[in-house]
């Protein structure tokens, strides 16, 4: 797994993916990339972690896959959120502030 | 839907994720400018392939399709284990399904209306005579009106009828009286038209009839414009007013119904009395309303003594007058015999599954030592016995398909009711499947269970020998071997008993010749034959039409056929002092003139012809009622209703016929009388021809409609296919019960070969032994033989007395020999041990002829 601080929990993980594939569909280096990216950094993706979540994913239904072509024309599998996925996402994004706004709250307290 | 898309993706997996994976890779190698850095991060792929692959994967699915091809391997390997007991099982298995699909259809009573066990009917016993309650209609309306615990009475009666109609030759059908409320309690509409209303039970309502489905498809070819049709119902011309679904035949047979007329079809005319049923009110149990009958009947006796003194009424279900229903103890019976044969043939193969075990344990033993747990291997080992099993199955169904054809096609002529479908349907096929799944299941559980409780150490050290050879295991191999031989030592004893029985029937001379007599039966209407001249005309008109056709030597005609039945009569002996109220009872039978000149059967003294005022008799009886005297020229007389009628003379003594077929090897006294034209239930016309007799059948169907449009010919048959039919009842039995425990002969004989085998394999070492130290062959094989015997011995001992008590159940249908006959347990034992001693002969002599040098090495 990676660094210390950038270490994600499984679940986490999955919220991330979603959230990604919100915006638009794309492909598991494009996600990865993209989390990179948005986080400065902080958060990387190992594939270890990537392609199994990504296929767990679309085993229950929150993703689906297709093959298509890539930005420079090569053959890549792209994901994108199905309906499921959508409220699945809503509700991950719902527990996760409601989970950071209580942290907060306690390491305000001090 | 996501199962099937996984299915799909499954097969497309590692290809998928290895372009996954090499476009991440190519893609970071282009990002990052540096390849080889790419790879090193992306870190073991073949453990993130496994992952993946993991989450993709129906593991329990994937193990089990790989235990299946390694079971298909090793079975493979032993083609002769295979075959023994896929052959074993396929007898098993084929003879019980065989068994449950003519079970299922014969025991299905299947009436075709709504809830036919809640139907009942009255049990009514007059002492003042028989069917004189029921005959009144008055007593019909009495009872509908009071009885609360039916939703109403009905009533039906049979009355076999001609149905005569244009251009085709009449035919007899099953015709049934009954009242009109009867069809609205079926809960069935009628396919076509409508069925009977109250106004069609009026006395001069237009008559009408309702056809069954059966009749309309058979008779009519489905005609569709059928209901408004006039039919000649035994010469009454009828209006048919609706066709019944398909199924639907109440009571069993029927085939068409007329409405029993208020009043006027009551009275029985020599039809005998209507029968009164209902339907169960909701919520009435049995028990409650026999109660109420009960009451009513009582009733009745007091108000009107001088009638209905001692008056019963009873409530039976109306399956009681269905045709199998009491053949039920007997469909049991076959139905546990063939139910151990499949335990026999499972005990075998369990056994052989032992056996083979044993070299197996060091496989097994090594599986376990590499990671395999212990569940894995009993599953194993269990596909391994379900593919067995299914193997039995599938050719245990192609035997129960042929088997099915065969006794189909064998019973085909026998009387059977309508409904009789011996097809094997969706029914059938689950109970197969059930039963192979079953079957594998059980042998080979223990097997299996033993293996996998291997003590994994000691089973790789010792090569084997300990498995499923310890005395564990071998007491477990004989007590199974023990089981089948009582379970083949029972079965042996029912067909000893029934071949017996066979033997006994078939070997009773009828006392007539049969070969070459023709018969045929007719029923001429009441309505167009009043008087007994015209029935007499008649007669005698068919009689000089059937000489006349070539071929035919003499024709004549008698009220029953032998190995039949015939009619009790009472009567009194002249010179006797009767016995006022208790006169004597003998069989009689009507005949004709040639009656005994068609069945070539020569007078003992006397003459061979009965004239008005004679009478015959045989044998039995003038040796019973005048023993030692010349009985011709005596005189005895009828009483019919407590009434003598007048004197007859003997005019002939002749030799015994076997009339009765409830008294198969029975000769019971008769006596014959001339038939003078009362026949309310048809008589047979006999024949006797030059030429095969089965040739001129349909020169003989129509002679009757000849003389007579409404008259039909119907049962044409020779005499010699009639008796055999009599006969086929317990010859089919006999078949059955025998192949059954030939079969299961076979089966124990192979176990206690296979179980011999087995231990002589094992003791190889043991008998070089023996053998170094001075045994002699005789000694190993007194050794060997004394082991294999004991479990003979148990088994007779325990199945003898078993046997003994289960055969019980066969007396019913036993002719001439006793359900403990001597004679036949003691052949029982004797075939027994011979097959013991079969099955052992080969393993015994293979031991003695070992070179102690070789089993002293060997392993």
């Amino acid at each position: 797994m990676g660094k210390a601080k950038g270490e994600l929990v499984q679940g986490t993980l999955d919220m991330l993916i979603l959230k990604t594939l919100a915006r638009a569909p794309m492909h598991g280096y494009g996600i990865a990339q993209s989390i990179q990216q948005i986080s400065d950094e902080v958060l990387r993706v190992e594939e270890g972690s990537l392609y199994p979540a990504l296929h767990r994913l679309e085993l229950d239904g929150f993703i689906d896959s297709d093959w298509g072509q890539s930005a420079n024309h090569r053959r890549a599998k792209y994901y994108k959120l199905t309906a499921l996925g959508h409220r699945r996402l809503s509700r991950e994004a719902n527990n996760w502030s409601r989970l950071a706004q209580a942290i907060a709250r306690v390491m305000e307290m001090a | 839907m996501r199962f099937f898309k996984k299915l799909r993706r499954r097969w497309q997996l590692d290809r998928d994720l290895e372009d996954e994976l090499r476009f991440h890779l190519e893609s970071k190698a282009a990002d990052t400018g540096d390849a080889s850095t790419a790879r090193r991060l992306v870190g073991n792929p073949t453990a993130l392939a496994e992952t993946c692959r993991d989450m993709w994967t129906f593991a329990f699915l994937e193990s089990a399709w790989q235990d299946l091809r390694y079971a298909l391997r090793t079975l493979g390997k032993s083609p002769g284990f295979v075959f023994v007991a896929v052959a074993a099982l396929a007898f098993g298995i084929g003879a019980d399904t065989a068994v449950f699909t003519i079970g299922s259809a014969a025991f299905s009573w299947d009436l075709g209306i709504d809830h036919p066990e809640r139907v009942v009917f009255l049990e009514i016993d007059d002492p003042s005579q028989a069917g004189g309650f029921e005959s009144s209609f008055l007593n019909y309306a009495a009872l509908k009106s009071e009885i609360h615990s039916l939703s109403s009475l009905m009533a039906y009666r049979w009355m076999p009828a001609n149905v005569s109609g244009k251009g085709v030759l009449p035919e007899r059908y099953h015709c049934v009286q009954m009242t009109a409320n009867a069809f609205s309690m079926f809960g069935r509409n009628p396919l076509m038209g409508r069925y009977f209303t109250m106004e069609d039970q009026h006395p001069g309502a237009a008559p009408v009839v309702v056809l069954s489905y059966h009749l309309w498809q058979e008779r009519f070819g489905k005609d569709p414009s059928i209901v408004g049709r006039t039919l000649r119902v035994d010469a009454e011309p009828r209006v048919v007013i609706g066709v019944m679904p398909a199924g639907m035949q109440f009571p069993e047979n029927a085939e068409l119904w007329t409405p029993l007329v208020s009043e006027r079809d009551w009275l029985s005319g020599g039809r005998g009395a209507p029968l009164f049923f209902g339907r169960l009110a909701d919520g009435v149990k049995l028990a409650a309303a026999r109660s109420e009958l009960s009451t009513i009947a009582r009733r009745f006796a007091r108000q009107r003594p001088e009638s209905y003194r001692g008056l019963l009424i009873d409530v039976q279900p109306i399956f009681e007058l269905m045709g199998f229903y009491h053949a039920r103890a007997l469909g049991a019976a076959v139905f546990c015999a063939v139910g151990f044969v499949l335990l026999i043939a499972c005990a075998d193969v369990a056994n052989l599954l032992l056996a083979r075990a044993a070299s197996r344990s060091r496989e097994i033993s090594i599986r376990m030592a590499i990671g395999a747990g212990r569940w894995r291997i009993v599953r194993q080992l269990l596909i391994e016995s379900l593919v067995l099993a299914a193997g039995g199955g599938f050719f245990g169904w192609l035997i129960a398909f042929t088997g099915l054809r065969w006794f189909d096609s064998s019973t085909s002529q026998a009387p059977r009711p309508l409904w009789l479908d011996f097809s094997m349907n969706t029914r059938v096929f689950l109970y197969l499947a059930a039963i192979s799944i079953g079957t594998g299941i059980l042998f080979g559980l223990a097997p299996a269970l033993r293996l996998a409780r291997l003590d994994v150490h000691n089973a790789i050290k010792d090569g084997g020998h300990a498995a499923a050879g310890g005395t564990r295991g071998r007491s477990l191999a004989n007590l199974l071997v023990i089981a089948e031989i009582v379970l083949c030592v029972i079965l042996l004893a029912g067909a000893g008993l029934t071949i017996r029985s066979a033997m006994n029937l078939y070997g009773a001379p009828v006392g007539v010749n049969t070969a070459g007599v023709l018969t045929m039966r007719i029923n001429l209407p009441q309505a167009k034959y009043a008087r007994p001249e015209d029935e007499l005309a008649f007669h005698a008109r068919l009689k000089t039409r059937l000489e006349s056709l070539p071929g035919v030597e003499v024709a004549s005609m008698a009220s029953d056929l032998p190995m039949r039945s015939s009619r009790l009569v009472s009567y009194d002996v002249e010179g006797s002092a009767p016995d006022a109220g208790h006169s004597p009872r003998v069989g009689s039978l009507l005949i004709g003139t040639d009656y005994f000149r068609v069945m070539q059967v020569k007078p003992l003294s006397g003459r061979a012809s009965v004239n008005a005022g004679e009478v015959i008799v045989n044998q039995s009886f003038a040796q019973k009622v005048w023993p030692g005297e010349n009985a011709l020229g005596k005189r005895l007389r009828l009483v019919k209703n407590k009434t003598p009628q007048p004197w007859l003379t003997i005019a002939g003594v002749a030799p015994d016929i076997l009339q009765n077929f409830r008294h198969p090897v029975q000769r019971d006294p008769m006596i014959y009388l001339p038939y003078a034209g009362e026949s309310p239930g048809g008589v047979f016309v006999i024949a006797r021809t030059r030429v095969p007799a089965a040739t001129l059948a349909e020169a003989f169907r129509q002679e009757p409609p000849a003389l007579d449009p409404d008259v039909a010919a119907f049962e044409i048959q020779t005499l010699e296919s009639r008796i055999a039919q009599q006969r086929l009842n317990v010859g089919a039995f006999s078949a059955v019960f025998t192949t059954f425990a030939m079969v299961a002969l076979l089966l124990a004989a192979v176990g206690l070969y296979a179980v011999m085998a087995h231990s002589v394999s094992r003791r190889t070492q043991e008998i070089g032994i023996r053998m170094a130290i001075g045994g002699a062959r005789h000694d190993i094989l007194a050794l060997l033989f004394g082991e294999a015997m004991r479990p003979l011995a148990i088994g007779l001992t325990v199945g003898l007395p078993l046997a003994f008590g289960v055969t019980r159940v066969l007396q019913a249908s036993l002719v001439g020999v006793a359900p403990g006959d001597p004679i036949t347990f003691a052949g029982v034992v004797v075939v027994m041990v011979l097959a013991g001693v079969l099955g052992c002969a080969i393993p015994a002599r293979r031991a003695t002829r070992v070179d102690p040098l070789v089993a002293l090495r060997c392993e």
